[in-house]
């Protein structure tokens, strides 16, 4: 059967379109706002038990003996399990690259503070951490690795003596004429910049039910899992059993953001199951776990970068090099965070050469796992750092710098030199949208009043590119993906009532895809969102997918909807055209009815046609099944595989937004305060106007938290020092500002309705909008301010420093 | 986090509390408000044996005005000194201190006494108890005691109270009219303990200053007065160059600063400085100056 | 180790109009009594240690963080949770409003935000911007951005006062 998927709204069968791109309230809401969704914490099973874990104190520690005897005869604990259990049981998890991964448990030493080293299956969770303190672990500490250079040197500490080194990766790529546009540039910029570490820290922290049946020798697992799919291949991998042995109910969750985490806690609560003989086991994730030992941290980053610029601002050539300290172990997968700047390495820039070193390496922290735009985020603040710095050598103003550089219009598709393909854009739009919302020039007029009374005021311009619908293919550069394209299916339905029912194999984290899956079903079928329910399956029963991630939702889920959608008009218009004597090629679908192409008062509605299919097996097409569904799996094409550089087309969408902060500083206390916040943003058609204005919103939060108040440090021996929310600072409603938005809408050509992953948006550009806006300010005080987040702290070391460096002149 | 097993008991009344403490044999805590107390309790790092809950003793909680002073009882919570008239007509100082003071949960149930037992030197109310040369009512078996502010803060979390004490009621002397005050604060987030705080009183005949108090908070193991930048101001006429020099002797009367992620030692210092410039300014003004 | 004698209590609680007896240990938080103990899993868990404001609930009509409080220092109190603010599945026009606004993602810091907004509109019908943010600024959410929040608080004044 070829299918059809609409390319754009109006290539809907509908004369109409009333839902999708609506802001309409989300079917998710009633139940959430009620408190009645299914958070996992809410599950009870029968013989259910609760376990707790033992968390290794020491950053880096060879495990001499555990002995857990004690924590066994305290009333209340039925189970207990050390490494032993996991080395006889699981396999290390798989890692790219391959060979820095190790089990659930420690256990033959432990890596970061915080490693799991046992755990305790209890009637409570409350008895499950008195056991804890019953358990008897003799350690041998070790010299820790905390310092990323120090790291990469001979003689080094090693966080697994097996790899001989602690660099996990080491690559250099070279695009185009780097060195030739270096050479030939009229100036060349060079500066560092450091990232410190930081996290999705969702709400709801990680949580589990999981049951061994004995008998069977089957895995149950509950939880609030991200790509759960995904998840129950890797714990059938681990233990050792067959995929279809392994279920995973995704339950809906308390947000992700990619750092949900999990695995650890999965696997453990299925020992412990398995210890009990086969009871269910809920492991519920305490913020302190989450935030030392979870899916909690991300981008330790060191840059050093360059751009090669021509006097008149067009720039050349862009060199960065990266030192990512992933902490201790591959299990997060945050190695492809340093890979995916490839997919929009150069930004909104038409750059034709590129250079980019990628070291990644081991420390005895905490694994690095992934987080909201998934390694761009510092990338895009590097790039524009650069931008910013050579417009302010060129005395260009700083929107000026950008447009020069800007990717034409009637350019796109595009490919960059690090070998994506953007789909389509046109980046003066936005930029002219921008200045055109924010009132530029006299925000800039403003801002000359300001610093003539003396006040520290600064203007940040910025722009960014979202890679959207996450592939695997270029990541194979680092290691064995297993595959290329990343697929998404649905299950679409309909009922003798014409109801409409979607299956769909992932769970909400908040992004609301149950609602454009409504929107998209309701104009197609000529229903009502009402009439529409999606229903999440278990890995066992759902088709394949992917879930949220890498912003892909919006185009693939609404590909495998619009696919299988398109599967079950073309059996409708076979069994409808039949139904009133027409020849199939002259009916059509169209506003929920089968009619004929020249005479539309010839036709036969949707629930007729249904209750034919269901119950008249007499009256159908010789073959057809009595069944109004189909299941449509969508993928992104032509996605192959990287060349020697990583080149491939990897995300299918390119969204790109330009944001415009003002900020004045405080300079006596180093205190940022966010005055004005402007955003122009272009993702294609939106499905949900007020769900991507809601996420655009949610990631400026995040970006404020990562460019102002959000670190994990730890000390020289890898002591974690931030390890609640007393110290991790989330911004709350008076350190986010409200902002200004302004949708443009230039559709891709290559996808479902035109749309683009949008998911990550604002947090590719508010930390680079926010520093931008931070160096305007203290430009004039010839300090910049080059470490994010840029704490009270920091900035007034940087003034001081001004201060001092100008009573000495 | 959950806490470790321990021994409740919830006295009716605070003779019966007063006698309990005294009998108890345990490593006892006592529960106010439970705002500082219950995080220790969840993250296990407090692991008391035995908890004297008072919060079903009701005699504890008043506000009331007495001979030059506010009296408050000890379980008075931060949320009734917040809302309540008296204090902000009478000592508004005290009421721009407890707004400060986290977030309107957090108000809800901490208690003023709970707050100042606790005796965290970046909370709000150890300072302006400090400040404001507060008296501390204290009962124990063996029967009651008053201390100075000065007297009732030791070292970090630490106070005078012995094991089996209970602190019952805290007065507030009012300041007498057109004193000038002021009580701000550095912080990272609204609502977080502070960086840096500074508290001030300023006294003026005139331009003159006659009298200053202040005190600064966050910057060393209890609530600090900064005496020598006090001294500076006295019988000297206000200017803004005279209250930037007695901020930077404020500077050099903080003690030891913590040092951790939030601040270094020396940006706490040079913080204590900018709020004590800061409040002195503001302070003047309220007492009417105009520069 | 030692026998440590932390007997059972007994709480006595109504929470929404429905009074509940049941036994806890001393050191049962609120929210976990709430939530394991009387089945109401709306309240959520999201720190333990008194920041994030999710488990906000109203005791005695002022909102408490039940993950630093006892569950026996609740007894004989009255408390609202979530599950009370709306009727036979119609919701609350506080609830009303985030939809609206859309004021949620994953909706799991919502039930927190709805009690605090609850006692601020019972307090004060018709809030200011400064006075809503003093009055949101002790609940943590990581995916809206507040933004739509403030706006589901204003929505939600306006109606009452309608």
């Amino acid at each position: 059967m070829d299918v059809n998927i609409p390319k754009s709204l109006d290539e809907l069968p509908t004369s109409e379109v009333r839902w999708v791109s609506k802001p309409i309230q989300r079917v998710e809401d009633p139940s959430l706002l009620t408190g009645r969704t299914e958070f996992i914490d809410n599950l009870t099973l029968p013989g259910m038990l609760h376990c707790a874990i033992l968390h290794s104190p020491h950053s880096h520690a060879r495990i001499v003996s555990v002995d857990t005897s004690k924590a066994e005869q305290l009333p209340g604990v039925v189970a207990v399990v050390t490494g032993e259990d996991a080395e006889r049981w699981t396999k290390p998890i798989g890692t790219v690259p391959k060979g820095w991964g190790v089990r659930s448990l420690a256990v033959d030493k432990a890596r970061f503070v915080g490693e799991p080293v046992a755990a305790v299956a209890a009637t409570s969770r409350y008895i499950a951490e008195d056991a804890l303190e019953l358990i008897d672990v003799e350690y041998e500490p070790l010299p820790p690795i905390a310092d990323p250079s120090e790291a990469m040197k001979d003689g080094s500490p090693l966080v697994f003596e097996e790899n001989e080194t602690n660099v996990m990766i080491d690559r250099t790529f070279t695009w185009g004429e780097v060195d030739e546009a270096f050479d030939q540039a009229d100036h060349v910029y060079t500066e560092k910049f450091r990232w410190n570490r930081v996290g999705a820290n969702p709400i709801e922290t990680f949580g589990v039910v999981s049951q061994w049946d004995p008998v069977e020798e089957t895995i149950t697992c509950h939880g609030g899992f991200q790509a759960p799919a995904y998840m129950a291949l890797g714990v059938a991998v681990r233990f050792r059993i067959p995929p279809n042995r392994v279920r995973l109910v995704a339950h809906p969750h308390g947000g992700s953001f990619g750092g949900k985490g999990g695995g650890r806690g999965t696997d453990i609560t299925v020992m412990l199951s398995r210890k009990t003989g086969g009871r269910p086991v809920k492991y519920i994730e305490d913020r302190i776990e989450y935030m030392i030992a979870g899916g909690s941290q991300a981008w330790d980053r060191r840059y050093e970068a360059s751009l090669a610029v021509k006097s008149d601002g067009t720039v050349t050539g862009l060199k960065v090099k990266l030192l990512d300290d992933l902490g201790a172990t591959g299990e997060g997968y945050a190695a492809i965070s340093a890979a995916k700047p490839l997919a929009a390495f150069t930004g909104c820039y038409a750059i034709p050469a590129a250079g980019y070193e990628m070291t990644v390496v081991a420390t005895n922290k905490t694994p690095g796992s992934p987080y909201r735009g998934m390694g761009p985020p510092p990338h895009n603040f590097v790039l524009e750092q650069m931008m910013d710095i050579a417009a302010r050598g060129l005395k260009i103003d700083p929107a000026e710098m950008r447009r020069k550089n800007f990717i034409p219009a009637d350019a796109f598709p595009y490919t960059i030199p690090s070998g994506n393909e953007y789909d389509s854009g046109n980046y003066d739009a936005t930029m002219d949208e921008l200045l055109k919302m924010s009132n530029y020039e006299e925000l800039r007029r403003d801002q000359e009043k300001a610093r003539a009374e003396g006040r520290c005021v600064g203007i940040g311009v910025v722009t960014s590119i979202e890679p959207g619908v996450f592939n695997n293919n270029i990541y194979n550069i680092l290691g064995n993906m297993g595959g290329t394209a990343v697929p998404e299916g649905v299950t679409i339905s309909i009922d003798i009532f014409s109801k409409i029912t979607a299956r769909v194999g992932f769970a909400l984290e908040g992004q609301g895809q149950y609602t454009f899956v409504a929107q998209i079903l309701a104009d197609y079928f000529n229903a009502t969102p009402d009439d529409v329910r999606v229903v999440c399956q278990d890995t066992l029963s759902a088709p394949p997918h992917y879930g949220p991630g890498g912003s892909r939702m919006a185009v693939a889920l609404s590909g495998a909807v619009l696919g299988a959608s398109d599967m079950i008009r073309q059996k409708l218009i076979a069994v409808g055209s039949r139904l009133i004597g027409l020849a199939e090629g002259d009916a059509e679908f169209m506003d929920g009815v089968v009619r004929a192409k020249d005479d539309h008062d010839r036709k036969i509605v949707l629930r007729d046609v249904v209750g034919a299919i269901l119950y008249r097996s007499d009256l159908l097409p010789p073959g057809t099944e009595p069944t109004v569904d189909a299941t449509y799996v969508w993928t992104a094409p032509d996605r192959g595989m990287p060349d020697d550089q990583g080149r491939a087309k990897s995300y299918l969408t390119a969204a790109n937004a330009c944001h415009l902060v003002m900020v004045e500083i405080d300079l006596d206390t180093g205190k940022v305060d966010i005055l004005k916040y402007f955003i122009a943003d272009d993702c294609g058609t939106r499905l949900n106007p007020a769900v991507v204005d809601g996420m655009t919103q949610g990631g400026v939060a995040q970006g404020v938290g990562a460019a102002l108040l959000e670190e994990y440090a730890y000390d020289d021996s890898g002591q974690l020092l931030t390890a609640t929310f007393m110290d991790y600072l989330i911004p709350t409603v008076h350190e986010v500002p409200p902002t200004e938005k302004s949708a443009l809408t230039t559709p891709s050509p290559l996808t479902p309705l035109g749309t683009k992953g949008m998911g990550e948006g604002a947090m590719n550009t508010t930390p680079a909008a926010i520093m931008s806006a931070i160096n305007d300010a203290l430009s004039p005080l010839g300090v910049q301010a080059r470490e994010v987040p840029a704490t009270p702290n920091r900035i007034w070391k940087l003034v001081q420093g001004a201060r001092d460096a100008s009573k000495d002149s | 986090m959950k806490p470790a097993p321990f021994d409740y008991h919830d006295p009716a009344t605070l003779d019966e509390a007063v006698s309990l403490l005294g009998r108890l044999d345990d490593d006892v805590k006592i529960l106010a408000g439970g705002q500082s107390l219950i995080p220790l309790l969840n993250m296990r790092l407090a692991r008391p044996t035995a908890l004297v809950d008072l919060g079903k003793i009701t005699e504890l909680d008043y506000i009331r005005e007495d001979g030059g002073a506010i009296a408050i009882g000890a379980l008075t919570t931060q949320r009734t000194v917040e809302h309540s008239q008296l204090v902000r007509e009478r000592l508004p100082v005290l009421y721009e201190a407890t707004r400060l003071i986290a977030h309107p949960q957090i108000r809800n149930r901490g208690t003023i006494g709970g707050s100042l037992a606790h005796a965290d030197p970046a909370a709000e109310y150890p300072a302006v108890a400090l400040l404001l040369d507060a008296e501390f009512k204290i009962r124990s078996a063996s029967g009651e005691r008053t201390l100075g502010a000065a007297d009732f803060f030791v070292t970090y979390l630490t106070t005078a109270l012995g094991p089996a004490d209970v602190l019952t009621e805290v007065r507030f002397p009012l300041l007498a009219n057109g004193v000038g005050w002021s009580f701000i604060e550095m912080t990272r987030r609204h609502g977080d303990f502070a960086l840096a705080g500074a508290g001030a009183t300023l006294t003026l005949s005139g331009d003159e200053c006659s009298g200053a108090r202040i005190v600064l908070f966050g910057v060393d193991a209890t609530p600090v007065r900064a005496k020598g930048a006090e001294q500076a101001l006295v019988g000297q006429r206000l200017s803004e160059e005279l209250i930037a020099s007695a901020a930077q002797i404020a500077r050099e009367e903080t003690g030891e600063p913590l040092s951790d992620n939030h601040a270094s030692a020396e940006f706490r210092r040079h913080l204590a400085g900018v709020m004590t410039e800061r409040a002195l300014t503001e302070a003047a003004g309220r007492a009417g100056w105009t520069n | 180790m030692d026998e440590l004698m932390t007997d059972n209590r007994k709480v006595k609680v109504t929470v929404n109009g429905v009074k509940y007896e049941a036994s806890a240990e001393p050191r049962t938080t609120l929210v976990d009594f709430l939530r394991a103990e009387l089945g109401l899993t709306g309240t959520h868990v999201g720190c333990e240690h008194g920041v994030c404001g999710a488990c906000t609930i109203l005791m005695d009509g002022r909102s408490v963080r039940s993950c630093i409080m006892l569950a026996v220092q609740a007894d004989g109190a009255e408390l609202t949770t979530v599950e009370g603010l709306s009727i036979d599945g119609q919701l609350h026009p506080i609830q009303e409003a985030f939809r609206e606004s859309h004021g949620l993602q994953c909706g799991f810091c919502t039930p927190g935000f709805l009690m605090t907004i609850f006692e601020l509109l019972e307090e004060n019908p018709n809030p200011g911007d400064e006075e809503i943010n003093e009055a949101l600024g002790g609940n943590l959410c990581r995916c809206t951005g507040y933004q739509s929040i403030v706006e589901a608080v204003k929505i939600a004044a306006a109606r009452s006062a309608s």
